[in-house]
């Protein structure tokens, strides 16, 4: 790709989907981090929903957006091509992942074989039969902690282009298709995947539940090629979105409140909504807040709005702009951000240091790659190789 | 002046040819107290300490997994439910107290509720103590199916005219790194808030005297292991007995209590 048309394809970028794929990406990174005080500040204690159905959303409409105009330009073998290009940079990820969490396992056998952890030695029980765990965790079955977010993306994208071309064919056929699968789960929550070592482990993220929000959000995506979809400029569908956006956030903050100070009464009861809030299986009230916080957030922020120019959203863009990689580098950053919060314990200070430090680190790494890609932008894009293929087109 | 500094001198000497182990099985009972934060919001019961006190009959079942039946530590006679069962008995010597041990290792919550009928709720119980969460958290089962069943499990305990205590997972610096709790950890802080049942925050608790220093986790030789077991067991014992009994205890509220669980 040429300069001037990696230029005139930034210049369309909606900043508004890396603004909040970057909010997502630190809330995701905050969430993780064990007893952190700060969690209590992310986006999960405002919506229904948290930094995960973002992130999936919003992925879900760039990639839709981005290849589906690769599809329509250059062909289904181009546009499916450079998915899996994507797709094997996140199995890479997870294998590099595995490996550490291996190495945790290996070093912490010992610990974790006293008696007093008798049960959860089951956890490290795998290690009796390490080529069975390692096959597994190559066809993504086995998910232990801080493993079980990538082998969802991956799956998702890993469907993209037969998705993207069964937009092409019907879009309607599509979304029903993916909205029926995603009511069966929710009817019977047995439809689930399996993970190793089981008995009755299933994904964390249910694939086939999750698939309905990434999928709405490719669709959406792609509809932006064609010129958009009408309906969304609704003024009806406005006030309903910002009606249950505010109508979560009231009953959700109600509870984040209660956490910190117990007597605040509590009028709408969380177990009356259990069956709709299952993170697994993508519950109702999770799917309907995150896009009535989107189409909200739409009509509220324009694409170009002034204070997404302004420096205090630069850390944002550059972080939700390098996506796949501040992604894997997040989660990476959690298990060394928990091993050193429980190694050095430290309370809130502590958390508070390890939060910043990861984010900054986050921010540090996003703009080297900014950099390093005007660089191979300015040499023309072969000096430095393949990447710079992928570079207009990071979904 | 002069027996003091001969009394650190000996001291000295003692701990430097080894005559003194590290103070891991000799600490001081303060030394595994709790904060008040961590009982603070959580519901007292009522019937058990009036039972208690009253010198009436109680029985007490412990539902669990292997770090309820206590072999870490030696056997059923070290586990947290027979040093619960002593100090209750100290403290309300005319109470009929008994806590029976039910826990079976690696059982999970279902397996657990499919025993509650004929064998926990035929013994009559005035409290049952819950320790649950771990085998679900390592084998990754479904969160809001475990959420489930322990819901119907303290329905059934409560219809039963019995008392609920939830008690969750164990904490460790190398079970933190590989397993991940948190999903567990917030169903039972979910169940215990929403059904009004007081939750025993054992990992919030083992975490905190970790992090003090009175437990030393990571004991490496086999004896010193079994002698740490025998101490965790014997405070959550004691940290039991005070948190079931404290019946109108004044609530002095601290906020952000919640974020340890």
């Amino acid at each position: 790709m040429t300069a001037a048309a990696s230029r005139t394809l930034s210049m369309e970028r909606d900043l508004r989907l890396d603004f909040f794929r970057g909010l997502a990406l630190f809330c995701i990174f905050i969430d993780h981090l064990p007893n952190n005080v700060l969690a209590e500040f992310t986006l999960q204690s405002l919506m229904f929903s948290d930094a995960a159905e973002v992130f999936i959303l919003i992925s879900g409409y760039a990639a839709g957006m981005v290849y589906g105009r690769v599809l329509e330009r250059q062909g289904f073998v181009v546009a499916g091509v450079r998915i899996y290009q994507r797709v094997w940079q996140l199995y890479v990820a997870h294998v590099f992942l595995f490996m550490i969490y291996m190495a945790m396992v290996a070093y912490t056998v010992d610990a974790l074989n006293n008696a007093l952890y008798a049960e959860e030695f089951g956890a490290a029980n795998f290690l009796d039969q390490p080529g069975l765990a390692l096959v597994n965790a190559l066809l993504l079955q086995f998910q232990p902690a801080f493993m079980d977010i990538l082998p969802l993306y991956i799956g998702l994208l890993a469907v993209l282009p037969l998705v993207l071309a069964g937009f092409r064919f019907s879009a309607l056929t599509m979304l029903i298709i993916s909205f029926t699968l995603w009511l069966m789960v929710q009817l019977d929550s047995r439809i689930a995947l399996p993970t190793y070592p089981g008995p009755d482990g299933v994904w964390y993220f249910n694939p086939l539940a999750w698939q309905a929000l990434f999928l709405f959000g490719a669709w959406l995506g792609w509809r932006n090629i064609h010129g958009g979809v009408s309906w969304l400029s609704y003024r009806w569908l406005f006030w309903l979105a910002a009606g249950l956006s505010l109508a979560g956030f009231l009953i959700r903050f109600n509870w984040t409140l209660h956490g910190f100070y117990d007597p605040i009464p509590v009028p709408i009861s969380s177990k009356l909504l259990w069956p709709f809030l299952s993170k697994t299986d993508l519950g109702l009230l999770r799917f309907v807040n995150v896009l009535a916080a989107a189409l909200l957030i739409s009509w509220l922020i324009r694409p170009r709005a002034r204070f997404l120019s302004s420096p205090a959203a630069w850390p944002f863009l550059i972080c939700g702009r390098n996506s796949l990689y501040i992604f894997c580098l997040g989660i990476l950053l959690s298990i060394v951000g928990h091993l050193v919060l429980n190694e050095f314990f430290g309370g809130i200070a502590m958390q508070f240091a390890v939060s910043v430090a990861g984010i900054a680190i986050m921010i540090a790494v996003a703009a080297l790659l900014e950099w390093l890609g005007a660089a191979q932008d300015a040499s023309g894009g072969s000096a430095l190789g393949a990447p710079t293929a992928s570079r207009g087109a990071r979904g | 002046m002069i027996p003091l500094s001969l009394h650190y001198v000996v001291v000295a000497v003692a701990v430097a040819i080894g005559l003194i182990a590290e103070p891991v099985g000799a600490l001081a009972d303060q030394e595994c107290s709790v904060p008040e934060r961590f009982y603070t919001f959580e519901p007292p019961l009522e019937k058990t300490p009036k039972a208690l006190a009253g010198g009436r009959r109680v029985v007490i079942v412990a539902l669990g997994g292997a770090s309820s039946a206590g072999r870490a530590a030696g056997g059923l006679e070290r586990a947290w439910p027979a040093r619960l069962g002593s100090v209750l008995s100290e403290r309300f010597p005319s109470a009929r107290t008994k806590v029976v041990n039910l826990a079976v290792a690696r059982q999970t919550a279902r397996e657990a509720t499919e025993r509650l009928e004929r064998e926990v709720l035929a013994l009559k119980p005035t409290l049952v103590i819950w320790e649950t969460g771990t085998m679900e958290a390592v084998r990754g089962i479904d969160v809001d199916e475990f959420r489930g069943t322990v819901q119907a499990g303290i329905d059934k305990i409560r219809a039963a005219g019995a008392e609920v205590v939830l008690m969750n997972m164990q904490f460790s610096r190398a079970t933190d790194a590989v397993i991940h709790f948190e999903p567990y950890l917030i169903a039972l802080r979910e169940l215990a808030d929403t059904n009004d049942v007081p939750l025993f925050r054992r990992y919030g608790i083992m975490r905190h005297w970790a992090e003090s220093g009175s437990l030393d986790l990571r004991a490496e030789d086999q004896d010193k292991r079994r002698q740490v077991a025998a101490r965790l067991y014997d405070c959550i014992g004691q940290a039991l007995a005070d948190f079931v009994t404290r019946g109108d205890a004044a609530v002095k509220p601290t906020p952000g209590s919640e974020t340890e669980r």
